[in-house]
């Protein structure tokens, strides 16, 4: 079983070409969209095919919607006052940077389009962007910088534009 | 040691794992889908985390977020229960490389013995009889019939990673070897993603009987009192006793045997059973299950032993508090309660539970997830409950379980509650001892009074 298991030692100087084979295994057994591992100096990211990709774009990242797809019901925050709520795809620890001591990519009173990434959730020491699914002002950061965050946890609350 | 175990299931077999954290002492963290949000195992738990959305294969059978949820909480154990990834060689090797105990056997171990034609060889090394067949998997239908002609006929084809009877054949002769073997590897294909099969002789009139192991990993085990579970429907047992009624004591102590040496040959760790099929005096390994089992409290009455608490024991290095062959005492019999409508062809049934009623008094436990309010969603197996009866002899447990069946009640959905009182009505079943064939034979019908029966099928005679 010893080729049928996990990411080879993290402290490896090389990302050998099997475990990209693994980490796109485990990007379509996990669902979400993109996966983005570091090692030194080396970063990899995985991304899934959308089901629809938009006409004339590079394969996009999985953004919110999909979530969408397996919550149909909107809760009752995403009815009230006309917000929307942005939700984790993954269990995972939240992180609003791309990296300790970084900008965080959005903050309360941003504007931000559809398809920009909002904040990473780690699962695994793999980093998962999560992308608003609406364009729209940030309007509330619901979880804390580095906390754990459960699947469909709110993130983010989003006043939709237009 | 272990301080904190997340349990990797849902239903009454995560309550089962939470309670014994409980007692012991060890935080339990409890990991749900949105369709499990109202589940008792994440109301009792001390920590609970919604791993998915309600499909198992993104939630319970989600590897990347149960190990997340397992960082994320502190867990430094996972127990898998039955089902799911309990046997999953890949799961445990990924515990292992994440450095989170997993409760169980090393992954090496489970895929030898989940590879079923890798553990009859395992089995026959270890010099334990397996059902005479094909050395290792056949790879065409010649193969198959080249077997046939050692053997003889009937054969069963039979899926090396199968089980439930899914890739599985009767051949009555050599005429029907093609088109069963081609529609055996078929269906095991579709159904495992691996279409090998391995064949073996077919066996009528055969009971269903296996021994329930514990071992340290060191070479210390207990080698517990078999359990029957002949009573089955498609492959899935319905009612399961200790000790087996009416086995010779010679095929008693000779699969105790077998295990044992089983167990020993695979340096084993943990709790697991080893299956076996008994017919006219003699006994072939089928399989070994390297997890607990659903029908493990039948164990636990007869002996004494908290299964689950040995598992985290040993897990814990703290090894095992039974050792060699454990005593049982009176007799054991479990029923298995699922959301299935016995009269129409076990139709599962989903929606609220109105009323629940679980019967009590001496002798009786009832290890189950319900309540009233509790709503049964399609997304998961049908097991709403497990009585458990124990008594001093057979006929007395035969009494207490009609006793206890009688006062559990469910109301909103049909159970198999019905079909369990017509099977403690059955002569045959109360003399003991039944084929694995005993409910294909029968169907639960009302008698004049309106109680359940079971009724001998007609069958057209050929």
């Amino acid at each position: 079983m010893k080729d049928d298991g996990s990411l080879s030692e993290p402290d490896k100087e090389t990302l050998p070409l099997e475990d990209v084979g693994k980490l796109v295994e485990l990007l379509a057994e996990s669902g979400v969209g993109q996966i983005r591992v570091k090692q030194g100096d080396l970063e990899i990211t995985v991304k899934a095919k959308t089901e629809v990709p938009p006409a004339g774009t590079p394969v996009e990242p999985f953004a919110a919607p999909v979530v969408a797809e397996t919550v149909p019901e909107p809760g009752p925050a995403e009815r009230n006052g006309g917000l929307h709520l942005v939700r984790s795809p993954v269990v995972g620890t939240f992180y609003r940077a791309p990296a300790p001591g970084e900008e965080s990519y959005v903050e309360v009173g941003d504007h931000v389009g559809a398809g920009q990434t909002l904040c990473i959730v780690e699962a695994m020491k793999l980093m998962n962007e999560i992308l608003a699914d609406v364009s729209g002002e940030v309007v509330e950061v619901l979880v804390e910088n580095s906390k754990g965050v459960e699947y469909d946890q709110p993130l983010f609350r989003i006043r939709p534009e237009g | 040691m272990i301080s904190k175990i997340l349990v990797a299931n849902r239903g009454e077999v995560a309550l089962r794992v939470v309670r014994a954290c409980r007692e012991i002492g060890i935080r339990s963290v409890a990991v749900y889908s949105t369709a499990d949000a109202d589940s008792l195992h994440r109301l009792l738990a001390d920590e609970a985390i919604c791993i998915g959305p309600p499909q198992a294969t993104s939630s319970y059978l989600n590897i990347p977020a149960i190990i997340s949820a397992a960082e994320l909480s502190g867990a430094d154990a996972i127990h898998p229960g039955y089902g799911f990834l309990a046997e999953n060689a890949r799961f445990a090797e990924i515990c292992e490389a994440c450095n989170i105990k997993f409760l169980g056997p090393t992954s090496s171990v489970i895929a030898r013995m989940g590879d079923k034609a890798s553990a009859r060889r395992v089995a026959a090394a270890a010099g334990v009889p397996v059902t005479p067949g094909s050395d290792g998997l056949c790879r065409n239908a010649a193969e198959v019939k080249r077997v046939g002609v050692e053997v003889g006929y009937p054969l069963v084809i039979k899926a090396s990673a199968g089980g439930g009877g899914k890739g599985m054949r009767v051949v009555d002769s050599e005429g029907e070897v093609n088109a069963a073997y081609v529609s055996a590897s078929r269906e095991a294909g579709a159904a495992f993603g691996d279409g090998s099969v391995y064949v073996e002789r077919y066996m009528s009139e055969l009971r269903h009987v296996e021994v329930q192991v514990l071992a340290d990993g060191r070479g210390r085990m207990a080698i517990f009192p078999e359990r029957d579970c002949s009573v089955q429907r498609r492959y899935q047992k319905l009612v399961e006793e200790s000790p087996a009624p009416d086995l010779p004591e010679a095929a008693r102590e000779g699969m105790k045997d077998a295990a044992a040496a089983l167990v020993d040959s695979l340096g084993y760790e943990g709790a697991g059973t080893v299956e076996f099929v008994y017919s006219g005096g003699e006994f072939y390994f089928i399989e070994m299950n390297t997890r607990l089992q659903v029908e493990h409290p039948v164990t636990e009455v007869v002996t004494g032993v908290d299964l689950v608490a040995e598992q985290i024991s040993v897990a814990s290095g703290e090894g095992l508090s039974v050792a060699g062959n454990v005593p049982s005492r009176g007799h054991g019999m479990e029923f298995r309660i699922n959301a299935e409508d016995p009269r129409r062809n076990f139709l599962p049934q989903t929606g609220p539970v109105e009323f629940y009623n679980p019967p009590g008094g001496p002798g009786v436990r009832v290890d189950s997830h319900l309540y009233a309010g509790f709503k049964i969603v399609p997304y998961y197996d049908s097991l709403l409950a497990k009585l458990i009866v124990h008594a001093q002899t057979r006929d007395a447990a035969l009494r207490r379980g009609a006793r206890a069946l009688d006062e559990f009640a469910v109301a909103g959905l049909e159970t198999t509650l019905p079909l369990h009182l017509a099977i403690l009505e059955d002569e045959d079943f109360r003399r003991g001892g039944v084929p694995t064939t005993f409910l294909a034979e029968r169907e639960l019908k009302n008698d004049g009074r309106g109680l359940p029966r079971l009724a001998a099928i007609d069958r057209p005679s050929a």
